[in-house]
């Protein structure tokens, strides 16, 4: 199992002794290299192309996030697995509207599937359940185009983010989803997780040889890798939501971990460490697979699905996106 | 699977061998290492270290685990954490 290593303090990051050394103040680390699959970096750190070109030779990926917890950016060393053949299907597929409308409804469908999950549980709920069962049921069969798509889900995602009242700490009411920049700590929790599962799930796409600027549900023309996005939608409610449910119902998470700004709102250091610890222990944690009859991990799943999406493209096997069944 | 590693090398070569050590496990204490590793990496170590050491003077005693949770660590003193995921 390959390790994900996160930087939240400041230091520097330099190859030394042909391993990685992460430095800040008198503190020295050294890194075990051979087994570092990417790297998150939330604090304020330097490198230089002494590093960033080692780091390429181990095919490492650096994800790097604002002072804000935001992503900004990666470091995305030459790819290795390269498929021409794999890229121009799947452009094929998008350009195609019909087949680009059945994979943007496929995520749509294991979005809506995840977040139904997520309710169907807790009693309170029920009735947004059921308003979300309803929205769904009257909207899918109606859809012509992928806006009409989008929009379906984005109220979806509304009533969706309406029902965290019912069973969240009163600290945590949600009034209304607002990125760009989050206001109230629940929001910026969910903007902070949602920018690390896309990053993770950039971090897979980009080992497999699928071209992660080519998406369905979103316009590739986003200025972003926007494949990612489209996969994270899947993984979102699935891994972020249940984790920011654990975490504020146990109150691991209070309303001390997060920094408040004229109309901004942040998670403050203690709470990303807190809120990555759980991240990474979810992302471990596995699953028995049925048909591959081994335990797969939930990072695991997101490297399955940019597989079965190639098995897609190849016209070897029907996309069928992951609907948990555990 | 989880290793410890530990070694006893002639000066002249030692830090070599840290240096190969170092990549691939964490630094525990003095002469000693340990880590999570799959069976492929563990023997791509083993090949380095070969070509470094001699085998009639110096020794790397490797104690493999199928898992971590086969062996417990108890610590009396300091507890040097150096293999937290987050910095």
């Amino acid at each position: 199992m390959q390790k994900t290593l996160y930087i939240t303090s400041n230091g520097r990051l330099r190859r030394h002794e042909n391993t990685l050394y992460f430095e800040s103040g008198e503190e020295k680390r050294a890194v075990d290299i051979e087994n570092i699959e990417q790297i998150h970096i939330f604090g304020e750190v330097d490198l230089n192309t002494k590093a960033l070109n080692y780091i390429s030779q181990y095919g490492i990926i650096l994800h790097f996030y604002n002072y804000y917890g935001f992503y900004s950016g990666s470091f995305l060393p030459r790819k290795k697995n390269v498929s021409g053949e794999v890229v121009v299907r799947q452009a094929l597929h998008y350009l195609e509207r019909k087949k680009r409308l059945f994979l943007a409804y496929c995520f749509v469908e294991s979005a809506v599937y995840h977040m139904m999950r997520n309710l169907r549980e807790r009693k309170e709920a029920e009735s947004f359940l059921t308003a979300i069962e309803d929205e769904w049921e009257k909207g899918r069969f109606a859809i012509s185009s992928v806006a009409e798509l989008m929009g379906l889900e984005g109220r979806i995602r509304n009533i969706y983010y309406q029902s965290f009242n019912q069973f969240l700490p009163d600290d945590f009411a949600i009034e209304k989803r607002e990125k760009r920049p989050p206001t109230n700590p629940i929001n910026a929790l969910i903007s902070f997780g949602n920018s690390l599962i896309y990053s993770h799930t950039l971090s897979q796409i980009y080992q497999t040889q699928l071209d992660p600027t080519i998406s369905f549900l979103h316009e590739p023309s986003e200025k972003r890798f926007s494949l990612s996005l489209d996969i994270s939608e899947i993984f979102k409610p699935l891994i972020i939501d249940t984790l920011i449910f654990k975490l504020l119902n146990n109150h691991k998470i209070t309303l001390e971990h997060f920094d408040e700004d004229l109309n901004y709102c942040y998670l403050n250091q203690d709470g990303r460490k807190i809120f990555i610890k759980e991240l990474q222990t979810k992302l471990e944690t596995t699953v028995r697979h049925r048909q591959l009859n081994r335990n797969v991990s939930y990072k695991g799943f997101i490297k399955l699905e940019c597989y079965k999406l190639i098995k897609h493209f190849i016209s070897d096997q029907v996309y069928s996106p992951l609907k948990a069944w555990w | 699977m989880f290793v410890i590693v530990t070694y006893d090398i002639n000066e002249k070569r030692v830090n070599k061998v840290r240096k190969i050590l170092k990549k691939y496990f964490t630094w525990v204490q003095n002469s000693v290492f340990e880590g999570e590793i799959t069976l492929g990496k563990l023997e791509k170590c083993k090949r380095e270290l070969l070509s470094v050491i001699e085998k009639d003077e110096d020794s790397v005693y490797f104690y493999e685990m199928e898992y971590k949770l086969v062996c417990s660590k108890k610590i009396l003193g300091q507890e040097k954490n150096y293999d937290s995921i987050i910095i």
